[in-house]
């Protein structure tokens, strides 16, 4: 890609993203009661894609399977009342006592928004899958372009 | 049993998948296996008829904010449907299953779309609320195209598909607006309906109306219906005799009760089905393909049945279902019987068939039998109800039935002569003398048994008249209640009524004698031709309008969106006040002000691209850090992992273009200086007026409680998006998806053009 691999920053990128996806995956869940929530996640954990990508840790796939999954996901959480007679999109709380984490209170809300999550995590990696796309293979148009590095 | 309909609906889905799996094995394979959801099907409509259980509604709230159920009813009507569209789907299945040769093509697709037809029709018949009617309207739609499109590597097929599913599909626009506006008046339940009056009636009337005369091939929308006989013969005897055309018609019966006060109604009614019932019966005389015969005959029958639904006399309403059942059974077994002459002589035109009575008695026996069923004549089904309707337009009063019984005579003179014209052209000797018999293949069981079925029908229902009145009357009392005095009559005796039906025969078979030696020129389907046509150009017209609108020039796009949000915002400017604005609720705010407004200015000034980015990333962090102050955490987080995604998107994409901007010209410069302080200026006037005027109260507490109690989550934003608004959001990340897949495409398209 674009930007200049130097070791500091691939270096600097591998090993924030540990990281970076533990606070992803936490405002998932935190979302229920405090700040984040899916669309949040899923930003996070697609900046995290994005950065590995620029760094050329990876490349950008799966986006359609995330995409094609979170829809799936998020309908099916959507429709699934309708097979116990309840309206579309209603909301089941389901309350757990577990040892050692105290009671865990989660709801179908919680499967809606990991489907949220894959779905912005797939659009950021289809933008980034695009745009890799046009740079590889447009021809250059002869326009200095010096963050291009030679390596 | 509670939920039956659910049941069924549900084996007819699971049916689906199972007969796509076994079609790829064979096509008989699959037939057979998708023809046991409607033969279930069946045995519980006669089942709950001979039990006569009282009408059973079986709801389910869908989305109950909105007022939308699923509701399906079993009344006697949907009852004597539903027995129509599986007891003939399943007489179809198993005819198909010989119709079909093992190595034909779609042998996985064919079985899986008739049967998911069915099931469409099926949810139509039984549908109680108008939009529970009106998706099941559309899902026939679109599983009608899939089956008159079935062999789809034939041009010719392609274009009748299309045709018959945009005039079908556009008349389901046409109705959905007729709906909306009726609902206006009256509840969207289809039972016990109230008569409407008034300007919306007529408009709910003449819209309701154009939809259903699209579905059931009204002129001048009946084009797609010769057209459509592009489609196997199995299709055709399903879809354009028993089911699909009928929707219309059930449709208007439905309404009926609601319209009865409306004059429109009455009047357009009688013009649609006039008109169809004149015009039907001119085509089949003209054409000499049997199966267009028929076709433009069931146009012709599917007027009848509209006309004298439009009058709306009790008497009327009996004819009219009675005709319907009966009409179902002879043009269904009409149609098996020309399909299987099609396959044993490899022609339908009649001009080449000859002396099959000789050669194919049965299918001579089923054929006369049906077609005599068609034109009235005992001891035949067909005859009672012609009979019924005879005598309904002769007592109707006024000029409406004046105007029925011209048509409602001359039509039936014409029915009969088309019929016997079709059972002379196919089934007797060869006009010119020398002519050998057509050769005929040996015949099939399964193609065979199903037509005798069908049509032994016509028969025994003239025999058994008071098990088919006990069949249509129930069913005609759903629509008027004054229905009960009538009876289907075997031999009603020298009454006006018989002595017309007695001319009415003896005239037609005259002219059909007569007309069965002249050979004239096939006409050419101009309506087919001009609806073509106008499909042709839309798809012209189109890329050249998006063409247009759609230029590519980035500049223009944004130039046109931000002047029309000015616009928009524009009114917001008379509400503004200047009392309610405040300096600011603490310092802090203003010093975030400051360093927003200095980022934004810096962007405009900054001549290097990078930089520009930059500065609107420090702008996004500065009204995040307002949010934050505020104490919208929510917002604020989103706002600033948008900010971070943006900004890295802005540094990908800046590689594509040169580092600074490049310079422009005065005036272009001036003008989006002018946009850019425009945009401004009413985003800022526009939140000032926001701010200023209030309304009510603000619902946060009520929001905060039904958070906690109902969505147990304690952050109200998240649980508005997961659980109180929830449908917004599931519309949303559909959109998102959909955005992100075009995405891919797009960049694959490219790709493969670069490649290339």
């Amino acid at each position: 890609m674009i930007v200049a691999r130097s070791p500091v920053f691939q270096l600097g990128v591998q090993s924030a993203s540990p990281l970076a996806v533990i606070v992803g995956v936490y405002l998932l869940f935190a979302g229920h009661n405090n700040p984040g929530g899916g669309f949040a996640a899923g930003l996070v954990l697609g900046a995290v894609v994005t950065l590995r990508t620029v760094a050329g840790l990876q490349r950008p796939v799966y986006g359609p399977t995330l995409i094609t999954g979170g829809t799936l996901l998020v309908v099916a959480v959507a429709a699934a009342p309708l097979l116990w007679g309840d309206p579309l999109l209603d909301q089941k709380v389901v309350s757990v006592d577990a040892p050692v984490l105290g009671t865990i209170k989660t709801g179908s809300a919680l499967p809606f928004d990991i489907g949220v999550t894959a779905i912005v995590v797939g659009l950021v990696i289809a933008l980034l899958d695009g745009l890799s796309t046009s740079e590889a293979l447009v021809p250059d148009r002869g326009s200095p372009s010096p963050h291009r590095s030679s390596s | 049993m509670r939920n039956m309909t659910w049941l069924l609906l549900a084996a007819h889905i699971v049916g689906v998948a199972a007969a796509a799996i076994a079609g790829r094995r064979s096509m008989k394979t699959g037939l057979v296996v998708a023809a046991v959801a409607p033969a279930a099907t069946t045995l519980f409509a006669a089942s709950e008829l001979i039990a006569s259980h009282p009408e059973r509604i079986d709801e389910l709230a869908w989305v109950p904010g909105l007022d939308l159920t699923f509701a399906f009813r079993t009344d006697a009507l949907a009852l004597m449907m539903t027995l129509l569209v599986s007891g003939i789907g399943a007489l179809v299945f198993i005819y198909a299953a010989g119709y079909f040769s093992d190595d034909a093509a779609g042998s996985s697709r064919f079985p899986a779309s008739l049967l998911a037809f069915s099931a469409s029709m099926l949810g139509l018949v039984w549908a109680d609320s108008v939009w529970t009617l009106f998706i099941f309207w559309e899902l026939t739609s679109i599983t009608s195209f899939l089956l008159v499109g079935h062999k789809n590597t034939d041009a010719s097929v392609r274009t009748a598909a299309r045709r018959a599913l945009l005039i079908t599909g556009g008349g389901g626009l046409v109705l959905l607006a007729g709906l909306l506006v009726l609902t206006g008046e009256i509840d969207s339940s289809l039972t016990g309906l109230t008569p409407v009056s008034g300007t919306g009636a007529s408009l709910a009337a003449v819209l309701i109306l154009i939809g259903a005369a699209t579905k059931s091939a009204q002129v001048p929308f009946h084009v797609w219906l010769p057209g459509a006989m592009a489609a196997p013969t199995p299709v055709s005897a399903y879809l354009h005799s028993a089911t699909m055309v009928k929707a219309g018609v059930l449709l208007v019966a439905v309404l009926g009760p609601a319209f009865a006060d409306v004059a429109t109604w009455r009047w357009l009614g009688l013009a649609f089905g006039a008109a169809s019932m004149l015009w039907g019966a001119i085509g089949a005389l003209r054409h000499r393909d049997a199966k267009l015969i028929l076709a433009w005959g069931t146009v012709s029958q599917l007027g009848l049945l509209v006309t004298l639904l439009a009058l709306g006399s009790d008497k009327a309403i009996f004819a009219a279902i009675s005709l319907l059942f009966a009409h179902a059974l002879f043009k269904a077994a009409l149609f098996l019987v020309v399909g299987e002459v099609d396959i044993r002589t490899g022609t339908r035109n009649i001009d080449e068939l000859h002396g099959l009575a000789r050669s194919m008695p049965v299918a001579f026996a089923v054929a006369t039998a049906a077609g005599l069923s068609m034109a009235g004549v005992p001891p035949l089904l067909g005859f009672m109800a012609k009979e019924a309707a005879v005598e309904a337009v002769l007592e109707a009063p006024n000029l409406d039935g004046l105007l029925a019984l011209v048509a409602v005579v001359s039509g039936s003179v014409l029915t009969v002569a088309y019929t016997t014209r079709f059972l002379l052209g196919v089934f007797g000797p060869a006009a010119t003398a020398g002519r050998s018999d057509t050769e005929v293949a040996p015949g099939r069981a399964a193609m065979t048994a199903p037509a005798v079925l069908l049509g032994l029908a016509g028969v025994v229902g003239y025999i058994a008249a008071e098990t088919v009145t006990s069949l249509v009357g129930p069913a005609a009392v759903e629509l008027a209640p004054g229905a009960d005095a009538y009876t289907l009559i075997r031999w009603p005796g020298l009454k006006t009524a018989f002595v017309v039906s007695v001319g009415i025969v003896t005239a037609g078979a005259a002219l059909g004698a007569l007309l069965s030696r002249r050979s004239t020129a096939i006409p050419r389907p101009v309506g087919a031709d001009a609806a073509d046509a106008s499909i042709e150009n839309i798809l012209a017209f189109a890329p050249r309008f998006t063409g247009r609108i759609q230029h590519g020039s980035l500049p223009v796009y944004l130039a046109t969106m931000g002047t029309t949000a000015s616009l928009a915002a524009l009114p917001f400017v008379f509400d503004l006040s200047i009392d309610h604005l405040t300096l600011w609720d603490n310092p802090l705010q203003g010093v975030l002000a400051v360093a927003i407004v200095v980022s934004a200015a810096a962007g405009v000034v900054v001549r290097s691209r990078l930089g520009a980015a930059l500065t609107l990333g420090a702008v996004g962090i500065g009204v995040s850090a307002l949010f934050v102050n505020h104490g919208a955490p929510d917002l604020a987080l989103t706002q600033l992992l948008v900010e971070t995604i943006i900004v890295v998107g802005f540094v990908l994409g800046l590689g594509h273009l040169s580092r600074q901007f490049p310079e422009k010209s005065g005036s272009w410069r001036a003008a989006r200086l002018f946009m850019s302080l425009a945009g401004g200026l009413v985003v800022m006037t526009g939140l000032a007026a926001a701010s200023a005027a209030p309304t009510g109260v603000a619902p946060i507490a009520e929001l905060a409680d039904t958070a906690v109690s109902e969505g147990g989550g304690g952050n109200v934003v998240n649980v508005i998006l997961t659980d109180t608004r929830a449908l917004d959001t599931l519309g949303e990340v559909v959109v998102l998806a959909t955005v992100a897949i075009g995405i891919l495409a797009l960049a694959r398209v490219r790709q493969a053009e670069v490649l290339t």
